[in-house]
């Protein structure tokens, strides 16, 4: 399957043969359409005892050009909660003026005297929360067929204080897991997680260090893989605590020795 | 009335030929690149029984070769007077499009509680089948791309499954099978649940064959069915598997069940 | 009130001869029933507070705020009709809201000011309505730091072009006072309502703008506005009241240059405070007295 973010919702060339543009009017007035245009691309994250630890490279990408380096795909929402953003730059920067201005809504009635995070979070929107809206917000567009082009992963805890990760797509498809990637790290980064994390119970038994340490495997697999990615990437461990976010981190302790062993396409040996 | 007017589309006098309007398409209307619908896989099934009907689905959430989530449920109690569904007298499975699965189940829910406010009784599930049925076909010309199954006790307390196409065509059935690994599912059903193919050994030759006798079949029976269903379905269907998701609708409530299918 | 009966008071945008518009001075009397409220610019940022009447022994204690927030950075206090104050608020909200929306960044508590100001204003231009009959006042922290614009990705310039320029400061804490009128200044310390003389008194004493060492830190400040609500506060007169205080620092400060309530134990605290400093000073006034008898 094709995982660029300019392939999403397109119909499956292998399942309903090219896309046929024929009835698409040639002349006349330019329609505005949409498709992605400055794209990031995959999102990982994944459970542990006590939260969610979330990455994101800080790379946007105009085609296969890299055009902005220091681009900060991790947003915060009321100090809680973290939403990961894959897909279009610009929707995404909607979106993050949108939460901006939903979580300044919350606040005006919120008790500011929360003495921690923990309290805030019973108070005002938790991740679960923010998750379902997200998630009609999303369908709704899908619906006007005005879609925002992103796939998202929102990290954070629930109403029970329980570490929580979901993820939406463009056409408002929901789903939570121990672990979750969008575009790229589905493929690459997923299988790596599972290892760790493949159900609820193995997630709730891995450390903060753990779950960190297996986010920065994924995020140097995916580096040397995806030819879209950065070796700069955004970080963010979301617990009870609050929100730990580092914005300009690098990728450490590379190797690009099986590089050289690369020859032609697997099969090749000489 | 326009009557020196030979456009039919303009009601008024016929444009000189540089105002004619350009475009032929409506106001508002968008060039068509986005495709709105994809196909999380996944299957269902459902059995009615003499004085239960059982709801199943698997737990797996594809999109392509992609595994999204291994527990994402399809079956759900319906119309209960909170949101924990504790006294829901009605379950509804939905396949295909994951979000519209959703939306789909959302609103006949919300229909179902208002029902239960308003009138202070549950919805029976042949009214709920009937306006399940106008939901769908309401969006027509852009239809909820889910199969759904509906399931539950009739007025006299017998199992009842109603079966549904994407636009709103429904059926009461005896067993019904939906989604990805329906094409698999529903022969078995209809050789296990329905007898069909099955003779009285001996009691004659061609069209005098005897059909075996029909006779409902008991809730340890039909469960059986529905995880040999599942467990053949996971086998031979890559969209299908992770868990199985199980619905027992009795006159005491709706039981939950669920249990592990092959991750592969 | 010696016009009244002339005709001149009664409609908005009627002047009298003598250039005055009575309606807005109606609008004053209106404030100047109101519970006292006080706010207090200081280098480390502003507390706003007030004195919220309590009309009745069956509302909830703690409940039914009197201070708002506008923005993040941005608090709203009132004397005067309350429901007058609510839509003051909303409608600043709307402001900092529109402001985001065009800008991509908070409204700085300048134009913030600016703007309902003019708001003000507008509703003692027209015959179909009345003003306002509360006195705001406005308190904010612009950031000092170079904030990024509301969904920005990238830095961009730190700077020269496009960037900012070194050696300048940025942000601040501001306060304003907007009056019925549509007046409106920027001040160190403002005060209104029922107990505004006293407290104007009271405020005039503090160091709002010293760079030494005497200038008021931000809990310091704290400690001042609850005083001064305590003092404009007459007990043989006024009704029970209970204290409500809110306060924004900079991004270093306790509050990281959000608005919000002054946390449970400082105002404790500083009511404490306020209360035996009454009480310190009431001794003292008896002992003067006393000490006058015995000179008899």
């Amino acid at each position: 399957m094709d995982h660029r973010p300019q392939a999403w919702g397109r119909p499956r060339d292998d399942v309903y043969g090219a896309y046929d543009h024929s009835y698409l009017q040639q002349s006349g007035p330019k329609t505005a359409t949409q498709s992605p245009v400055v794209t990031g691309t995959s999102v990982v994250a994944i459970k542990f005892k006590e939260g969610v630890v979330i990455a994101a490279d800080n790379l946007a990408s105009y085609g296969s050009l890299a055009r902005f380096t220091d681009v900060k795909r991790l947003r915060t929402f009321l100090g809680t909660s973290v939403v990961g953003f894959g897909g279009d730059v610009s929707d995404m920067q909607w979106l993050d003026r949108h939460l901006k201005e939903l979580a300044i809504d919350e606040a005006y009635d919120q008790e500011p005297t929360a003495e921690s995070a923990e309290a805030a979070a019973k108070e005002g929107l938790n991740a679960a929360n923010l998750y379902k809206y997200l998630q009609k917000l999303m369908y709704k567009r899908r619906n006007d067929f005005d879609p925002l082009w992103n796939q998202i992963l929102i990290a954070g805890l629930d109403e029970d204080d329980k570490p929580f990760l979901a993820s939406v797509d463009l056409r408002g498809t929901s789903f939570t897991s121990p672990s979750l990637a969008t575009g790229f790290g589905a493929m690459l980064a997923q299988p790596i997680m599972r290892l760790h994390a493949a159900t609820e119970e193995d997630a709730a038994k891995l450390t903060r260090e753990q779950a960190v340490e297996v986010v920065k495997e994924c995020m140097k697999v995916l580096y040397y893989r995806d030819a879209r990615s950065l070796d700069r990437y955004s970080i963010a461990v979301v617990t009870k605590e609050g929100i730990d976010l580092k914005e300009d981190e690098q990728l450490e302790k590379q190797s690009w020795a099986f590089a050289e062993r690369i020859k032609g396409y697997g099969t090749q040996t000489v | 009335m326009a009557m020196f007017s030979q456009n039919p589309t303009m009601n008024g006098p016929n444009y000189s030929f540089s105002d004619t309007p350009r475009t032929k398409a409506p106001e508002g209307a968008r060039e068509h690149r986005f495709d709105p619908y994809t196909d999380n896989g996944g299957s269902t099934l459902a059995i009615a029984g003499a004085d239960f009907t059982i709801m199943a689905g698997d737990t797996r959430l594809t999109s392509g070769y992609n595994i999204n989530s291994r527990y994402h449920p399809k079956v759900f109690k319906i119309g209960g007077t909170t949101s924990d569904q504790h006294d829901a007298t009605i379950a509804l499975s939905v396949v295909g499009f994951a979000a519209d699965g959703e939306a789909l189940k959302e609103r006949l829910d919300a229909i179902c509680k208002m029902y239960r406010y308003r009138h202070g009784k549950p919805m029976s599930v042949k009214a709920c089948a009937q306006r399940l049925s106008t939901i769908l076909y309401q969006k027509r010309f852009f239809p909820y791309y889910a199969y759904a199954i509906l399931g539950g006790l009739d007025e006299e307390g017998k199992g009842a499954v109603y079966s549904y196409d994407p636009v709103g065509s429904y059926e009461r059935e005896q067993c019904r099978a939906g989604g990805a690994a329906a094409s698999l599912i529903m022969p078995f059903l209809d050789n296990q649940v329905n007898f069909k193919n099955q003779y009285i050994p001996g009691s004659g030759e061609g069209h005098a064959l005897q059909e075996r006798e029909r006779k409902p079949l008991s809730r340890q029976e039909v469960e059986t069915l529905v995880k040999d269903a599942f467990d053949g379905a996971v086998e031979r269907h890559i969209e299908v598997g992770d868990g199985l998701q199980m619905m027992i609708i009795t006159k005491d409530g709706i039981q939950e069940v669920t249990m592990p299918l092959k991750k592969d | 009130m010696t016009s009244i009966g002339t005709g001149y008071d009664l409609g908005n945008s009627i002047f009298s001869p003598d250039g005055r518009n009575f309606q807005v001075e109606y609008a004053v009397k209106a404030v100047e029933n109101g519970g006292t409220s006080v706010g207090i610019r200081c280098k480390e940022g502003v507390v706003l507070a007030v004195e919220k009447v309590v009309a009745s022994k069956l509302l909830k204690p703690g409940a039914n705020k009197r201070i708002a927030t506008v923005d993040r950075h941005l608090g709203v206090v009132y004397s005067g009709m309350v429901p007058d104050g609510r839509h003051f608020v909303d409608r600043a909200r709307d402001e900092a809201r529109a402001w985001r929306d065009t800008f991509k960044s908070p409204i700085p508590t300048a134009d913030l000011a600016s703007r309902m100001g003019g708001y003000m204003q507008a509703y003692t231009l027209y015959q179909s309505v009345r003003p306002f009959g509360i006195t705001a006042i406005v308190g904010g922290f612009d950031s000092e730091l170079e904030s990024p614009v509301d969904g920005e990705v990238g830095q961009g310039p730190s700077v020269g072009a496009g960037g900012k320029a070194q050696d300048k400061d940025y942000g601040g804490p501001f306060l304003y006072m907007i009056e019925p009128s549509g007046l409106y200044w920027g001040y160190y310390g403002a005060a209104t309502g029922k107990g505004r003389q006293a407290a104007k008194a009271e405020l005039e004493k503090l160091d709002l703008n010293g760079d030494g060492a005497a200038s008021l830190t931000l809990e310091q400040a704290v400690k001042e506005a609850a005083r001064i609500i305590y003092v404009a506060h007459d007990d043989s007169k006024d009704k029970d009241f209970e204290l409500e205080m809110s306060w924004i620092s900079g991004t270093n400060g306790p509050t990281k240059g959000k608005h919000q309530e002054v946390p449970k134990a400082l105002r404790e605290e500083a009511e404490r405070l306020a209360k035996k400093s009454l009480q310190d000073s009431d001794d003292e006034d008896d002992d003067k007295k006393e000490d006058d008898k015995m000179e008899e």
